[in-house]
Formats: C-alpha cells, sequence, structure tokens
C-alpha cells in the first residue's frame, strides 16, 4: 500500500547519516482498530516534513510513539542513524526530540522565563533560584533564532502566538534538535501564523528538523519540504511539496477526488430575510465589540463576514441569536423584531445558527447524539408532550433520520457526542440546525477544525440551504471559504463593517480592508 | 484544531459493534470505578482492622450480618438486622437523591442536613397541629409540609446563586448553622419544646405516623412485632427515586437540568434559562431534602423533633450516596442500600467483634475519596494493562503525561493544580 517516494537529494554534506529520524515498520494497535499500520517515516535533517491526514488517520499517534508517549506494537526507530529505544519523554528528549502540543502546557502566572525553564531552573547559592542566568540564557536562544520575547512578561498576558512561542523556546531550552509542532496553527490569527512560518525557517537555517503536523493544505504548501500523507493508519505517500499541489494532497488523504471549490449557481436573492439596523453589541466582559452595524440579509443569500478574529464577529452573531443582549439597535426576523427575545424565541422567529464553538456551545457532549439533535427544540410539540414530557420515541426516530441524511458516522444514536470525530460532531450540529429549514442561518466558523470529506459535505450544504431560499450568513476566518461560498462579502474591523464586496473582490483587498484600510466602497449589490 | 489531534479512532470500529455491545460496553465502564472504589475501601478497611489487632474476615462477616442478616454469629435475627438496614436506608436515600438533582445541574448543594431539618420542623408543626386529621389526609399534608419547608431553604439558595452569582456551597453551609440554631431556639426551652421534657418537642400523633412494614403486634420471626422499626417510607423513598429517574431521562426540565450542569454557555445557546433551571433544580433538590425530614418524624422510630438533630449526618452522608451512585437514580439506589447496611452492620460489628463502628466512617470515606481524588483513574493510566482497555491517553491526558515525565513531580503537581 505504501507508495512511497523519496526526494533524490544529496546526502546531508559531512558524510553523516542523512537522516534525522527514521520510523520503520511501526504497528499500534487498539482493540478494533489499528492506528499505524506499517508505517514507514523518513525525516531528513534540516526539513520542514510536514505529516498531514485527516482526524483519526494516525498522525498524533504516530508522533506520540516518536516522543513516547505510546510504545509501539512493532517496529523500530532510529535517530540520526542509530536504533533508538525510546520507552518515555524522557529518553526522547534525551536524544534531541521536543513536542509543541497543541494545547499549550504553560502557567499562565509564571513568567516567560519562569516556564521555560520550569523543571531545570538554574541555581546560584545552592538553592536560589537564578532569575539573571535565565534570562541570559532565553535571551541567547531567542537572538540566535529569531523568537523574540520578553522573558519577564507574565505568560497569562500574552497574546496566543507568544504563548505558542514560549513553548517552542521552552523545547529549544531543553535541547531539542527535532521539533514537533502538533497543529500549531489551529489557534493562531493569519498575523500570527505568518511570524511563526518565518520562525521556523530561522530555525531550519539554525539546523532544526520539524515535523509539522496540519490539516491545512495551504500551509503545507508554503511551508513543508516535504509531505507524508497518512489515512487510517497507513503511509499514502511521501512527496516533495514542490512536486505536489493542493488537489493531490487532498486527493491522498480522502482516497478520492475531492471539490476544493464549490459549485454554485448565481445567487436569486429575495426579500430582507433579517434585517439589522445601528447595533450595538458589548462583549460579556462589557467591552465594546459591535459598533453602530446595519445590514440586511436577502433570502436565498450567502453573505460571508470577512475579518481578523476578534474584530466583533463572534459578538454579532452571538446577539443576532439572542445569545447577548445587544445595548442598542433592533433585529428583525421578517417583520418580527427580535432584538429583545433571547434564544429560544428567536430561534421560534426561525433562525437557526451553527455556533463557532462547537464543543462549548452547539453540543452537550456527555449528551447521546439523539439527545443533541433535539437541543434547543427540547420543548416543541414535536418532542415534547405539551413542552413537559420527552417523546423519546420520536426524537430517536428522529436522530436516526438525521443520521442518515447527514452522513453521521456513529455506531447508533445513543452514542455520546464525545465519541465522535470533530467532523462527525459538526454534521450533527449542522443537521440540527439545517433540519427545521430556517429562513435565517448562522453558520460560524462551520468548518474549523473538520477534515477535508466534512468540509466538502457542509459546503454543500449550506450552498443547498441557499437555494431553497433561507438567508445565511457565514462568519469564518478562512478566506477560501468566504470568497467560495458568499454571494457578498462583509468585511469587519474594530466592530464595523468597513465594507462589503462582490465574491471576486481580489485577496489584497480583502487582507487590507481586514486590517483597517482601503475605504468604504459599496458594492452596487449591497444596496 | 480542536479535535484534529485525538488519537487515532476511526469510525469503523464503531460501526462494527451493536448497539447492545456499546450499551453494555458503557454500563460496564458506569459501573468500573464506584465498584472499584468500595473494592478499594474494603481493602484498606481491611488492613486496618488487621493492624488494630483484628480480624478482618470475621468483622466483615459481621458487617455483612448486620447489613444484610447474612452469615450472622452472634445470635442476630436476620429479619431484624434487615429491618434496621432499612431504617438507615430511608433517609439516605431520600437526601442522596436532593444532592444528585443539584449535581446534575452542576449545583453542590451541601445544605441537605439545614433543608432536612426544616422539613422536619415543619412536619412536626403540621403533624401536632393537625393532630385530628385522619392519617390518609394528615401523613400526606405533613410530608407536603416537609417538601416546602426544604424547598423554602434551598429556594433562597438558588435565588442567590441566580441572581446574584453568590456561591450555593457557602450559602448552604450558611443556611445549615441558622437551621441549626432554629433548631435550637424552638427546642432548647422555646416554642415546641415537650413539657417536662428537654430538647425535644411532642411525639407526633398515630394518625401522623407511617405504618410499619411489620405489624406491631405479635411475634414474628422470634422477635415481638414492636422490634421492627422499619416503615413503608421505604416505598415513598423508591418512589422518589423512580420520580428522580422520571425527572432526568424523560422530562424536557430534566434535560434542561443536564444541560445546565454540563454547560451554561451551551445552555444559553439552546435558549434555556440559565437562572430559572437554577432556582427550580434546587427547590427540587429542597423538596427531596423536606421530604427527608418529613420521612424522619412520620417513618422514622422516634416520631419527634429533637434538637441533637444538627448532629444527624444524614446529608452529608448523602454526598457519598450521591457520589457512589454516579447521581442516577438506580445507582444512588444501590449505594444507599449499601452505605444502609454499611451502617447498620457497624452497630453489630462493634458488639460482635469488639471493632468499632467508625471503621464504616473510614469506608465511606475512602470511597469518598477515591471517587472525588479519582484515583483509580490516574493507576489506570500509570500501568494500562491493569485496565481491560489500554488507556488512551487523550490530548490534555497524554500532555499531562508528557508534563510531568518532563518536568518531574513537583512541577507536575502545580500543572494539575492549573487544571
Amino acid at each position: 500500500m505504501s507508495t512511497e517516494v523519496r526526494a533524490d537529494r544529496p546526502a546531508a554534506p559531512g558524510g553523516e547519516a542523512p537522516y534525522a529520524i527514521e520510523m520503520r515498520h511501526i504497528r499500534k494497535a487498539w482493540p478494533g482498530v489499528v492506528a499505524n499500520d506499517d508505517v514507514n517515516l523518513t525525516i531528513r535533517k534540516g526539513e520542514i516534513h510536514a505529516l498531514v491526514g485527516e482526524n483519526g488517520a494516525g498522525k498524533s499517534t504516530l508522533m506520540n510513539i516518536l516522543y513516547g508517549l505510546l510504545k509501539p506494537d512493532a517496529g523500530e526507530i532510529l535517530i540520526n542513524g542509530q536504533h533508538a529505544h525510546i520507552s518515555g519523554p524522557r529518553d526522547a528528549i534525551v536524544r534531541g526530540i521536543g513536542m509543541v502540543h497543541q494545547h499549550f502546557m504553560l502557567i499562565p502566572v509564571f513568567t516567560v522565563g519562569e516556564n521555560i525553564v520550569l523543571g531545570r531552573e538554574p541555581v546560584e547559592n545552592g538553592d536560589f533560584y537564578d532569575r539573571s542566568e535565565v534570562d541570559t540564557r532565553i535571551r541567547a536562544l531567542s537572538d540566535e533564532y529569531g523568537l523574540h520575547i520578553n522573558p519577564d512578561a507574565r505568560t497569562g498576558d500574552l497574546p496566543v502566538g507568544l504563548q505558542q512561542r514560549v513553548e517552542i523556546l521552552k523545547v529549544l531550552y531543553r535541547g531539542a534538535d527535532i521539533l514537533i509542532l502538533d497543529e500549531p496553527t489551529g489557534v493562531l490569527t493569519p498575523q500570527e501564523t505568518h511570524d511563526l512560518f518565518a520562525v521556523l525557517r530561522g530555525l531550519v537555517r539554525g539546523g532544526k528538523t520539524i515535523i509539522f503536523i496540519t490539516h491545512k493544505l495551504k500551509e503545507v504548501l508554503e511551508i513543508s519540504d516535504q509531505v507524508t500523507v497518512l489515512r487510517r493508519g497507513k503511509v499514502i505517500g511521501t512527496v516533495r511539496t514542490k512536486d505536489t499541489n493542493e488537489e493531490e494532497i487532498a486527493r491522498m488523504m480522502v482516497g478520492r477526488e475531492v471539490l476544493l471549490r464549490v459549485d454554485k449557481a448565481p445567487a436569486k436573492p429575495g426579500a430582507a430575510a433579517l434585517r439589522v439596523e445601528h447595533l450595538t453589541v458589548n462583549t460579556e466582559q462589557g467591552l465594546p465589540a459591535v459598533r453602530d452595524v446595519s445590514l440586511e440579509l436577502y433570502a436565498g443569500e450567502i453573505l460571508g463576514v470577512a475579518g481578523v478574529e476578534g474584530n466583533g464577529q463572534s459578538e454579532l452573531v452571538a446577539a443576532l441569536a439572542g445569545m447577548l443582549k445587544p445595548r442598542s439597535g433592533r433585529i428583525w426576523i421578517g417583520d418580527r423584531d427580535v432584538t429583545e427575545e433571547g434564544a429560544r424565541h428567536t430561534r421560534h422567529a426561525g433562525l437557526a445558527h451553527i455556533p463557532e464553538d462547537r464543543r462549548g456551545a452547539g453540543l452537550i457532549l456527555s449528551f447521546s447524539i439523539a439527545e443533541n439533535t433535539i437541543f434547543g427544540h427540547q420543548r416543541d410539540a414535536a418532542f415534547a408532550l405539551r413542552g413537559m414530557v420527552l417523546r423519546l420515541h420520536e426524537i430517536y426516530a428522529w436522530a436516526r433520520r438525521l443520521i442518515k441524511q447527514f452522513d453521521v458516522r456513529t455506531p447508533s444514536e445513543e452514542t455520546p457526542a464525545r465519541a465522535l470525530s470533530g467532523g462527525n460532531q459538526q454534521k450533527v450540529i449542522v443537521a440540527r440546525e439545517m433540519a427545521t429549514q430556517p429562513k435565517v442561518l448562522l453558520a460560524s466558523q462551520p468548518t474549523r477544525g473538520v477534515d477535508i470529506g466534512a468540509i466538502e459535505f457542509i459546503h454543500r450544504r449550506i450552498v443547498e440551504q441557499r437555494d431553497a431560499g433561507a438567508a445565511i450568513l457565514l462568519v469564518s476566518a478562512e478566506l477560501d471559504e468566504i470568497r467560495s461560498l458568499s454571494d457578498r462579502i462583509a468585511v469587519m474591523y474594530e466592530g464595523k463593517i468597513a465594507s462589503i464586496e462582490p465574491p471576486d473582490v481580489p485577496e489584497e483587498r480583502l487582507g487590507l480592508l481586514m486590517t483597517g484600510g482601503g475605504g468604504r466602497q459599496t458594492h452596487p449589490a449591497a444596496s | 484544531m480542536t479535535a484534529s489531534t485525538a488519537p487515532a479512532r476511526p469510525e469503523s470500529e464503531a460501526a462494527a459493534t451493536s448497539p447492545w455491545v456499546e450499551r453494555l460496553r458503557r454500563v460496564g465502564r458506569a459501573l468500573a470505578l464506584p465498584a472499584g472504589s468500595v473494592v478499594l475501601a474494603f481493602l484498606i478497611g481491611a488492613v486496618l482492622i488487621a493492624l488494630a489487632g483484628g480480624d478482618p474476615l470475621a468483622s466483615y462477616e459481621a458487617l455483612a450480618c448486620g447489613g444484610f442478616g447474612i452469615s450472622c454469629f452472634g445470635g442476630e435475627t436476620p429479619a431484624l438486622q434487615i429491618s434496621n438496614t432499612i431504617e438507615f436506608i430511608t433517609p439516605l436515600l431520600m437526601a442522596g437523591l436532593a444532592v444528585g438533582v443539584a449535581f446534575r445541574a452542576g449545583l453542590f448543594n451541601i445544605g441537605v442536613q439545614g433543608q432536612l431539618i426544616l422539613g422536619a420542623i415543619f412536619a412536626t408543626i403540621v403533624g401536632l397541629r393537625l393532630a385530628s386529621l385522619p392519617g390518609v389526609i394528615l401523613i400526606p399534608l405533613l410530608m407536603l409540609a416537609g417538601v416546602v419547608g426544604g424547598a423554602l431553604w434551598a429556594g433562597i439558595v438558588g435565588v442567590l446563586k441566580a441572581f446574584t452569582g453568590a456561591h450555593e456551597v457557602v450559602t448552604t453551609i450558611m443556611l445549615n448553622y441558622v437551621a441549626y440554631n432554629l433548631l435550637n431556639y424552638l427546642l432548647i426551652n422555646g416554642p415546641m419544646q415537650a413539657p417536662n421534657s428537654s430538647q425535644i418537642s411532642l411525639p407526633v400523633g398515630q394518625n401522623a405516623q407511617l405504618p410499619t412494614l411489620i405489624p406491631q403486634e405479635g411475634l414474628f420471626f422470634g422477635q415481638p412485632g414492636g422490634a421492627y422499626h422499619a416503615s413503608i417510607g421505604i416505598f415513598i423513598a423508591l418512589a422518589a427515586a423512580g420520580v428522580y429517574a422520571f425527572l432526568m431521562r424523560r422530562t424536557a426540565l430534566g434535560y434542561e437540568i443536564r444541560a445546565v450542569g454540563q454547560s451554561q454557555r451551551a445552555a444559553r445557546y439552546a435558549g434555556i434559562s440559565v437562572r430559572r433551571t437554577i432556582i427550580v433544580t434546587m427547590l427540587i433538590s429542597g423538596a427531596f431534602a423536606g421530604l427527608t425530614g418529613g420521612l424522619m418524624i412520620a417513618g422514622g422510630s422516634l416520631h419527634y423533633l429533637y434538637a441533637d438533630l444538627k448532629f444527624d449526618t444524614t446529608g452529608f452522608d448523602a454526598i457519598a450516596v450521591s457520589l457512589l451512585g454516579q447521581n442516577v437514580a438506580i445507582g444512588v439506589v444501590l449505594s444507599a442500600i449499601l452505605f444502609g447496611a454499611l451502617h447498620a452492620g457497624g452497630l453489630v460489628m462493634q458488639s460482635d467483634v469488639q471493632i468499632s463502628s467508625h471503621i464504616v466512617e473510614i469506608l465511606q470515606a475512602v470511597i469518598l475519596f477515591s471517587l472525588a481524588a479519582n484515583f483509580l483513574r490516574s493507576l489506570k493510566l500509570r500501568l494500562p494493562s491493569l485496565g481491560r482497555e489500554p488507556a488512551k491517553p487523550d490530548g490534555m491526558e497524554a500532555a499531562q503525561a508528557a508534563l510531568q515525565a518532563e518536568v518531574g513531580s513537583t512541577a507536575a503537581a502545580e500543572g494539575d493544580g492549573r487544571a
């Protein structure tokens, strides 16, 4: 199965072993599942190697084996040409492997310096924490790799991008030559991602080797030298990045042709389904988030909301969905003023909402899928006698129908939502929100953290809803998603709609508008 | 970004197993932790008994005798032991349900004891004032009074929590003290103190007392009927467990209570009023607690209010009952039976093998500890071969394991504290 394509690059100079890591015939099985099946992975020194695959493909298992968190059932690992027996992270660290986890392992009340040296604090006079020594060492490291950071800053106060930098420094401080980065860009803004890539290039120049786990194809193409694709525990292939393209990688990941572009007919906008006038919303902490926004959303169109995260998109959606009370302004769904209605009645007025926080708001993870399919509708006559006693039979039948229609992969409707993959969790939400045939659909980051197959599916469903006459507000941090789905694009900057643009607006202009430039220009279709 | 690093668990595995197998596996998983805690507690208890110079096996035999009327060797009457156990089970079960309802909404009701006292006070007042009514009317009224008393007391907590955010742990504890002092006021030279007695009220009349399971006249299993105190209150408690199960699994309200308990953010998303749910939950929790108090007056062996009710620990033992029962009706019933049997059995153990009945409190404490600290789970993580399934560290656990491995135990403790 494994069709390994080796790049024919000359071996590293000096006659050294050319490979930083060779993992050979790795196998790891759980009862009933083979997470890694005869996996071979070869990482050259000084390269950035992307490891891609859908959720559950075995990337994390493989890296956890390399880092010593899991023991493989079979196979061997060579590090710098030497056989290595790694029985725990300590062994991995000794051999120069460092891992930057997706969820940061930082203590927020510690300073940057304290976090970096945690566990290996330099001491003076026997047992006193040597702050100046810490500062010196960290500054030396930062300068060497261009990771500028103030060692005395309180970690919790730093933005996410800098916290990640602290994680990377922590790993470097422990002497890592090979860095494993697990989905490092998942939490970053585009600018922070850009900065991270600059740092990674600097690390490689400094002789480090990087393994980069991701599922974002654009990033793979931008940053990596080699790509290894995993699917269902097997290596599908390793290719040189410059010899491949997004479509090929996507096909290797999913195992079939994937439509990365969305097919859709031109929109036929109808009457205004949602009207917002002079809406001003504060965050839950009381800080201004949305400032005097007015917009009209028409039946049968998709209005994309683009913007760097934190420019008021979340609060706009929360206010429209009735989760956050606006400070001023009005919201109409059709002819009904829902400004003061709250989530329950707004939903009854015909609004559906795919929330950005899938696991924290859209689902109750401990609830069964069936219970989640009525979330928000638990007192509807269809599911509860007189709004009080649940009609379990109907609920289960309903859940089975949605599972089938939306292709949710699950053993049964009684399975807790927690047990599903991210993509399937999202499908449960999408199914529930679309099944009510809403007049207005708010889709907030509908495909975040979802694998490619599911992204394609969800995009198709959103377009179907539009064609069925729903008015759709799409908020996404992925510019590609906004551009390929939207009929109009509203750019939010500092709580205001900076401009409304046609879908074929050049990316540069969007980028400019998102960062406060560009000026106001309203497209004729927006009036 | 949230789910993409879950360890490989392809859907094919899940799809291959039938719903029934999955259901059984879920039941097994749900039982593993509580059962393990109990076994662990008994093992530690055995060590302590041996250290104290006792015979663990004989002690546990005596415990079983006192609890379930089996393996008796001290001349006990099994039926009488079972009756005693039932008498312990009834309030533990009721109060366990009270704690459980609150837990399901994410509320920690430590005030069950206070609510129970209020329920008992209200019930006693009704029992004494309306003594002339026939039992079929008086007993339901008395129970209702208990429910109202408990619900009022807990309702204060709910309203404070919903509107001011005052933490229920603080307010329930404070209200416990208010309840204790109210009891002191009423019974120590107060308006409810019985004439020529001290610190107790008059007993409620015959009409206000629940029938016992065994008639008071005649000889049963070699003992006079009057020796058996267990009343039909146990059926009321079991019915309450049924109501609890129905509420949680089959009603929209129960659904909303559970949703609020899991994620208030999600509840708001679904249009559930978190405030209203918190208040309603506390009212229900208090109602169960108040009914416990009513059952103590109408169905216990004393039938009167006494000031030392403030030293009673039912409301606190109920926390262990509810936790061990995982806040599920059937679980709470089973753990109430276990704790009821332990409490009853401890007395027999003390008299038969001279091992202090306090060992029962130690057992209870160890159970509570291992549940709260999740000992067994962390043990399983360390030694994957112990469990039936190998440990599958998810992102966070793997990371924690990594952190611990990297920085050693001291720093890991801080990491845990942060998590």
